[in-house]
């Protein structure tokens, strides 16, 4: 609808399909509802609940992983979790995202020097964003989200700009 | 299998000497005599570390039979992150901030029974304002808790709309408890000694709002999910948890009451200001699920009660002891135990006369309701076992710690 | 909350390496390994009914490691602690079938301690991986700050 703001009604607006797609993908990220541990409860359940309710910006989780676009990893991964946490990342279809939220997801937080804990999610799968807090207030995570809209954003611009001067 | 596939169809195979099919009628190919060696298998699912319902990461592995269990196991660790041995290498005032991580939905009553712990050891006597505001934010999230517990069980019954309405009071809550507190999960409230902060009048008419209106939301939410005749034949008569099976598998808190055994540790081992505190203790009958739903619906409502105690009781006084900054406890034991939500959730101390804990267990209750599971799966539904998990309300926290 | 230190006395007669004696903690039992079965069975049975085991835990004493049992009366809502030291790298008894609450418990404290499980129908790790160390023994060190900072 902002669209027609801009163009007037009943108009017509030729893009790129990728860039369509990367319009599309950015606002409607659907993360995998998986919960590890404390941060599930800020940046999943709250996140769904009636006050924040990230639905507004098209983040909605999905059960599998097989249909999601974003993982947010909430919450200590120890070894034990690690296998998982990879094998879920592998499910996911691509383009796909991860999000380590809070501390322990981040470096190991206050759990870090216990030996069965890994160190920060990055040592298993790439990171995208890195939300800082233990845990995060519900606010973080949107502010997160936003950032991580910025990347694709970006991303698809640098793309975008690649191909221009290749076709020069 | 090959038996199904098989399809030359011997005379002798038919019930024998029972029925003879003669000869086939014209235009008819074959004898419709059903279907033969209709064998069931047991096929093996995997709940779970990754399941929406099975609240964090436990993990069910289930033998099925159609769609009835036949065995059942729990796979845990997947959380594992050594919450006692940590507790060994933090000072006495730092184990609040392991407890509300290990019970991360009822933060409050781990930081109370590791705080209660280290004053058994050091003798140290409470201020009574300390004690009755540890008792008022000990309920306020107690509700706060119930209330995920009261969303979550209706998602797993198949129910949405409730969830919303929890987390809607749910967030109230949480909002006092910041204000005081300054968090609104890891609240690091409760001191050895006292409490961290004293109420202002602002909270306290926070609180006093929030009083006004949580008892007519408590009747619409047992209205909503309660009254809804579709939850009631989900969970009445499922999950039984009969008295001797509860004791025996060491369960606490709602799951014990719900078999109507009337043990509280708040009545029955008073702690902080529960002794001057007006309040009933529901109890359950027959141990299904449903009567740990009532249960908990009730304890919310005595909560509230509780509540309304508090604020209109709180002494005047200091709200922390003198207690030294390095906290050396004498050598020794001391087991303090509280009731959380979620049952009796215990610290047992072990001092050698240093600034660090020579052993820090953590009894969880949940680890103790989680085995009764495995108990009561078999010859359930597959999707009452969706619902038993919500039904017995576990924290994966503190199962793994 | 105190039992009757002279009644758990007399119910622990048959047990001859039981010394009762009260603590800081309440009222502890000591017992030799061996004899630890028989001590539980007599107080679970019998009129000193202590039908629930509220928990079951180790500490690492440095010479041994210490089996606590906490077992309890609801009917008189009294505790009692039932220690038993095992040796490093022992075994331990399970006790599942005169307490079945001790099924979980018991595998935890059999991995993070080191000790081989005996009788207990499923004595599989619980929480940790295989080749992952005995955690809670004080000889496994946790991690040191350099291993942390330099992630």
């Amino acid at each position: 609808m902002a669209l027609d703001r801009i163009t007037g009604e009943h108009s017509v607006a030729f893009v790129r399909s990728e860039q369509l797609f990367d319009w599309a993908r950015r606002n409607s990220l659907w993360y995998l509802a998986f919960g590890i541990a404390c941060c599930a409860i800020e940046g999943l359940m709250s996140a769904s609940g009636p006050r924040f309710d990230f639905d507004r910006m098209g983040v909605f989780f999905r059960a599998s992983p097989r249909q999601a676009d974003v993982m947010i990893v909430a919450g200590t991964v120890n070894h034990k979790m690690a296998e998982t946490v990879l094998r879920l990342y592998e499910q996911m279809p691509e383009p796909k995202w991860v999000v380590a939220m809070g501390a322990c997801a981040s470096t190991g937080g206050p759990f870090r020097s216990y030996p069965n804990v890994v160190l920060g999610v990055d040592k298993i799968v790439p990171v995208d964003v890195y939300i800082p807090g233990c845990p995060p207030r519900p606010e973080s995570v949107q502010y997160g989200f936003i950032q991580l809209q910025e990347k694709i954003k970006r991303q698809a611009e640098e793309r975008n700009a690649a191909r221009r001067d290749r076709d020069r | 299998m090959s038996e199904l596939h098989d399809t030359s169809y011997e005379p002798g195979l038919l019930a024998e000497g029972t029925f003879d099919p003669g000869e086939r009628p014209a235009g008819i190919k074959r004898i419709p005599r059903g279907v033969e060696h209709l064998a069931t298998e047991h096929l093996v699912v995997n709940v779970g570390p990754q399941h929406p319902s099975t609240h964090g990461v436990l993990r069910l592995v289930l033998e099925l039979d159609g769609e009835t269990i036949v065995n059942a196991e729990i796979v845990i660790g997947y959380l594992h992150r050594g919450i006692e041995k940590l507790g060994e290498h933090r000072r006495y005032h730092q184990l609040g901030t392991l407890m509300d991580r290990g019970d991360y939905m009822s933060g409050i009553h781990g930081e109370l029974a590791a705080a209660m712990a280290v004053e058994q050891l050091m003798e140290t006597e409470v201020p009574a304002k300390a004690q009755w505001l540890r008792t008022l934010m000990s309920e306020i999230n107690r509700i706060a808790s119930h209330m995920v517990w009261f969303g979550t069980f209706g998602l797993d019954c198949g129910a949405m709309g409730q969830f919303l309405y929890a987390m809607r009071d749910r967030e109230a809550l949480i909002d006092v408890l910041e204000a005081v507190t300054g968090q609104r999960m890891m609240f690091n409230y409760v001191r050895p000694g006292g409490v961290l902060a004293d109420l202002t009048p602002e909270m306290e008419s926070a609180i006093r709002t929030f009083l006004r209106t949580i008892d007519g939301y408590l009747d619409e939410h047992d209205a909503l999910l309660g009254g809804n005749e579709i939850l009631q034949m989900r969970v009445k008569g499922i999950g039984t948890l009969d008295r001797e099976t509860a004791v025996a598998f060491g369960l606490t808190g709602a799951n014990l009451r719900g078999s109507g055994v009337g043990y509280d540790v708040r009545r029955d081992r008073p702690y902080a200001a529960y002794p001057e505190l007006e309040f009933d203790v529901p109890v359950g009958s027959t141990g299904d699920a449903w009567d740990r739903y009532t249960v908990r619906m009730g304890e919310m409502r005595q909560a509230v009660r509780m509540i309304r105690q508090c604020i209109d009781g709180i002494p005047e006084g200091d709200i922390m002891a003198k207690v030294p900054k390095v906290l050396r406890p004498p050598a020794g034991e001391s087991y303090a135990c509280v009731e959380s939500s979620r049952g009796e959730l215990g610290v047992h101390l072990v001092s050698d006369g240093s600034d660090m804990p020579y052993r820090f267990r953590y009894r969880p209750p949940s680890l103790y309701s989680l085995q009764a599971l495995e108990e009561i799966l078999p010859g359930r539904m597959f999707a009452d076992a969706i619902m038993l998990i919500g039904s017995i309300d576990i924290v994966l926290g503190e199962i793994d710690r | 909350m105190l039992p009757d230190a002279t009644a758990i006395d007399k119910a622990l007669a048959a047990i001859g390496s039981a010394e009762v004696a009260t603590t800081t903690l309440g009222l502890e039992v000591r017992v030799e390994a061996d004899e630890l079965v028989a001590a539980l069975e007599a107080l679970k049975s019998g009129e000193h009914d202590f039908p629930m085991l509220v928990d079951l835990f180790g500490i690492d004493t440095g010479e041994a490691v210490d089996i606590v049992y906490h077992v309890r009366s609801l009917s008189r809502d009294e505790d009692v602690y039932v220690k038993c030291a095992l040796s490093y790298e022992g075994e331990l008894t399970s006790v599942w079938n005169l307490y079945p609450a001790a099924l979980l418990p018991e595998r935890e404290t059999a991995e993070l301690f080191g000790l081989t499980l005996a009788g207990h129908p499923n004595p599989k790790r619980l929480l940790t991986t295989d080749g992952i160390e005995p955690l809670l023994l004080k000889s496994v060190p946790i991690r040191t700050v350099e291993e942390v900072r330099d992630r």
